[in-house]
């Protein structure tokens, strides 16, 4: 639709502008929004009294103040204000496998979605990649709902490839980001949980508000398509492993993947971020909705 | 239990050689994943780790077995099995399509029999199916099941030949003297002579029928060159009243004849028609109508030209000239060169001078003075150079007014013996004059010329001559004399024959046409296109009688007292091909399957 993966249809559209996100502290934007903001504004949600100072505007003083205490105080409110919002997308090649789980496109689906909200709240978003092939996706701020499209279509032509650390190259990118705000990260965080850790802790230390999404595929996640005698070679470090596959490894290999994702919710959970697990077995659209607490939005 | 070859047992030490090539082939596919962590937790291969068993899978167990198995089928393995064997005779000759008073056929009530002796039968051996007209045979391989044995049985059908009596008799005897045999059930009109073997079921369905019917219907010219034709038909009364027969004959679709004869109890008479007008096929109709409708009708076939064509084959043509003089008589000369079988079925007779035939004609043939080393004749020839008559039939039609004491000849040749052609004139040396049947043509060789003394110059060679030309001319290969279930040669320049059913048959020269069990007139089908009728018919008064069927002697060399069970060998190779089959099948199916999985998955 206008550009838009399949599973954007006009039902699904209209829940996402339903949505906003939720933060668990008050993020300065760049211009008026729906967020209050740590700045004093002219919201209609009070915040505090100060003295009147000449050249101060008439309409804010209490004049029930002033008759209690004959002294003029002005009203202070919260200002509201639009939030940042910042997007890492993994491309990286372990996103790519198993190539029928599709994991990188939902991935992509994912941002989209969290864009859209965003979008749609009047928020500001700037989409990041990390890794991949193909044109890189500029990075800079965008609002307004209609800019989802030109995401949509800067994402399209990307594939995922190549190999990177992960808290090396979350650092370089919050080097780069000059104002604090709200952070989705969408992986399939198949690294090691050290690896993991450190990058989302950076995020925290930095008073952002994170929410970790894990991409993981169905097939991936049971291991289905491997029997026998196999020959393992990761897709990003080419490390190969020789291992025999019946189903009692199956049963193994499965619960070890449940415990990575779990290892990875309990320390989002101990850090106060957000963590929503994804597989791609599941339908997007109920999963999105489904999911709305867990991604950190709120109706 | 047993094996036909035991020795190939031996090919069991393949399958250390199967264990070895699996272990070897057993290498590991390589699959890309998004990341190895959760692998890291798996154990390597069993058979890298120490004490580990190779990884013998299902499918491994299941190549063993079928090796096995090829191996064992090899061995040829086979169960003995009591068996009983069955044969069943099912008469389906003319006679067998009699109604009866109950209103069904006797073929009808014999099957109806059959079946229900056969739904008696616990089925514990191979049924054999056979069938008694023109000659017994079987009508396919021996059946497993009771059911097929039935289903055959009900596609059989009653032809319009007779049973062969004596053929019939050593058929069944043979049946009974067969050990293997555990029962022979035999349906059909004629009763068993006492004693009747003990392996022998017979079921007879003979009850006495009333019948009229039609011996014999031929066709003959009385002189050469005539236009009338003389017909001769037997009819005959086989039932128990003086009747009144009622005989038309027809031509072409109009009656020529008509003739009504009153005949006692199994009385036979023979009428004749002397001047029949000539027509393409004649059709002989007894009234009234009886129990067997196929006897009451005849059929015959006759020339419809005046003149007798003769196609006159000689290196010396001019020859012929002396036969163009005799009236009536209308001579084509060709060489042997320029000869072709196919034009012998627009002729009445042929005559091959100094030459023979490559294959035997279809028509009735004259040879003289033909070479020696004939293949088709196969005549033994003495070349002479004076030919001494020394003796001849007295009473034959050719030697009839010949004076031979006034025949003077030179030169020529003697015959030796032949098997099928007989002495009518002889000489010193061997015989003169041969004639002979063959395939219902007359054939006559001569071992001198008589064409060059035609005329009053030499009158008993005129005679001669005359005489030939008239046995040749007379009963001529359009009359009948053909009967249903005996086999004919199939005349020269004819492809196929179109059957009195309409079927069409391809056919080959020289050879025997055997499709003959139906009455009627069967069209031999030229290369051209031209059709010669000729006429097959059951002529067979024996088969007829529907009063009295001649009991079948039957007997057993073994006496037939008991039917003894027999252990056959029953070969289960079949079934171990069945099995080394599927496990096959089954084995594929799951490896595309396995292969398609992991292809799909990373």
């Amino acid at each position: 639709m206008f550009g838009l993966p399949d599973e954007f249809t006009p039902g699904f559209l209209a829940r996402l502008e339903k949505l906003r996100i939720r933060t668990r502290q008050r993020y300065a934007g760049l211009g008026r929004g729906m967020h209050l903001s740590p700045k004093r504004g002219s919201s209609l949600e009070f915040n505090d009294f100060r003295h009147y100072s000449p050249g101060d505007d008439f309409r804010y003083i209490d004049w029930g103040l002033y008759g209690r205490s004959d002294k003029l105080y002005i009203k202070l409110f919260q200002e509201e204000e639009d939030l940042l919002t910042y997007i890492f997308v993994d491309a990286s090649a372990s996103m790519g496998y198993p190539a029928g789980d599709r994991k990188f496109e939902s991935a992509m689906l994912t941002a989209l979605a969290l864009a859209y909200v965003a979008l749609a709240s009047g928020d500001r978003v700037m989409l990041r990649v990390l890794g991949g092939k193909g044109a890189k996706v500029n990075p800079s701020f965008v609002n307004g709902r209609h800019r989802i499209v030109e995401l949509a279509r800067r994402l399209h032509d990307l594939r995922p490839g190549g190999q990177f650390d992960f808290a090396t190259s979350l650092a370089t990118e919050l080097l780069s980001i000059r104002r604090a705000g709200k952070v989705f990260i969408v992986s399939d965080f198949l690294m090691l949980l050290n690896s993991v850790t450190r990058g989302l802790g950076m995020f925290t230390a930095a008073s952002m508000d994170l929410t970790a999404v894990q991409i993981l595929g169905g097939r991936e996640l049971n291991g289905q398509g491997l029997d026998g005698d196999v020959e393992v070679v990761d897709s990003e470090s080419g490390e190969r492993l020789r291992v025999s596959i019946g189903e009692r490894e199956r049963t193994q290999y499965r619960d070890t993947m449940l415990r990575l994702t779990r290892e990875i919710k309990s320390f989002c959970l101990k850090r106060g971020l957000h963590y929503a697990l994804y597989t791609t077995d599941q339908d997007f659209q109920q999963f999105f909705v489904r999911a709305v607490r867990d991604l950190g939005l709120a109706h | 239990m047993g094996l036909l070859y035991p020795g190939a047992l031996a090919f069991f030490a393949l399958i250390p050689v199967l264990v070895l090539a699996y272990l070897a082939k057993e290498r590991p596919s390589r699959v890309t994943v998004s990341s190895v962590l959760a692998f890291r937790a798996l154990r390597g291969f069993r058979r890298e780790r120490f004490g580990g068993w190779p990884r013998l899978d299902w499918m491994f167990f299941a190549e063993v077995l079928i090796l096995s198995l090829v191996v064992l089928a090899l061995a040829g393995p086979f169960i003995w099995k009591r068996t009983a064997p069955l044969a069943v005779v099912l008469d389906n000759s003319a006679a067998m399509q009699a109604a009866t008073r109950l209103g069904k056929s006797r073929f009808d009530i014999a099957r109806e029999k059959l079946d229900a002796e056969l739904s008696a039968e616990d089925g514990g051996g191979e049924i054999s199916v056979y069938v008694t007209a023109p000659q017994p045979r079987r009508v396919a391989p021996p059946f497993s099941t009771l059911t097929e044995a039935r289903l055959a049985l009900s596609r059989i059908k009653p032809t319009d030949a007779p049973n062969d009596q004596t053929t019939l008799e050593n058929f069944l005897s043979n049946l009974a003297s067969e050990a293997r045999l555990a029962k022979v059930i035999f349906a059909g009109a004629n009763a068993l002579a006492a004693p009747v073997p003990a392996r022998i079921h017979p079921i007879a369905v003979g009850d006495a029928v009333a019948n009229v019917a039609i011996g014999s219907f031929s066709l003959r010219r009385e002189v050469l060159g005539a236009e009338a034709l003389h017909a001769s038909i037997t009819i005959a009364n086989f039932s128990p009243d003086t009747r009144t027969l009622d005989l038309v004959v027809t031509g072409d679709g109009k009656e020529v004849a008509h003739a009504k004869e009153a005949l006692g109890a199994r009385e036979t008479a023979t009428l004749e028609f002397p001047a029949i007008p000539p027509a393409r096929i004649y059709e002989a109709k007894l009234a009234p109508d009886d129990a067997l409708a196929l006897d009451n009708v005849a059929y015959a076939t006759a020339g419809s030209v005046k003149n007798v064509s003769i196609l006159f084959i000689s290196p010396t043509p001019a020859d012929a000239e002396g036969l163009n003089s005799i009236p009536g008589v209308a001579v084509t000369a060709k060489s042997p060169d320029s000869y072709s079988p196919d034009e012998l079925g627009t002729y009445d007779l042929a005559i091959f001078e100094y030459a023979a035939p490559k294959e035997l004609p279809g028509v009735n043939t004259m040879l003289v003075m033909p070479p020696p080393g004939d293949p088709v004749f196969g005549l033994t020839v003495t070349p002479t150079a004076k030919v001494e008559i020394a003796g001849w039939r007295t009473t034959d039609t050719l030697t009839d007014s010949v004076n031979f004491r006034l025949l003077s000849l030179r030169g020529g040749e003697y015959f030796g013996a032949h098997p099928w052609m007989s002495q009518v004139v002889g000489g010193n040396g061997g015989a003169l004059v041969l004639k002979g049947e063959r395939g219902a043509h007359r054939f006559v060789a001569t071992g001198f010329n008589p064409f060059p003394y035609l005329g009053r110059r030499n009158l008993p060679m005129s005679v001669l001559t005359l005489n030939a030309i008239s046995y040749l001319a007379g009963l001529g290969g359009s009359s009948s004399g053909y009967r249903t279930g005996q086999p004919w040669l199939v005349p020269a320049g004819v492809a196929r024959v179109i059957l009195p059913s309409g079927r069409k048959v391809g056919a080959h020269p020289g050879t025997l046409f055997t499709d003959v069990s139906e009455q009627g007139v069967y069209e031999l089908v030229g290369a051209g296109g031209a059709q010669t009728p000729r006429a097959v018919n059951l002529a067979d008064l024996t088969e007829s009688d529907l009063s009295s069927s001649p009991l079948l002697k039957v007997e057993a060399a073994n006496s037939g007292s008991t039917a003894e069970p027999v252990m056959e060998k029953s070969s289960v190779s079949d079934y171990l091909l069945f099995a080394i089959i599927a496990l096959t099948a089954l084995e594929a199916l799951i490896l595309y399957r396995r292969h398609r999985t992991i292809e799909a998955a990373p």
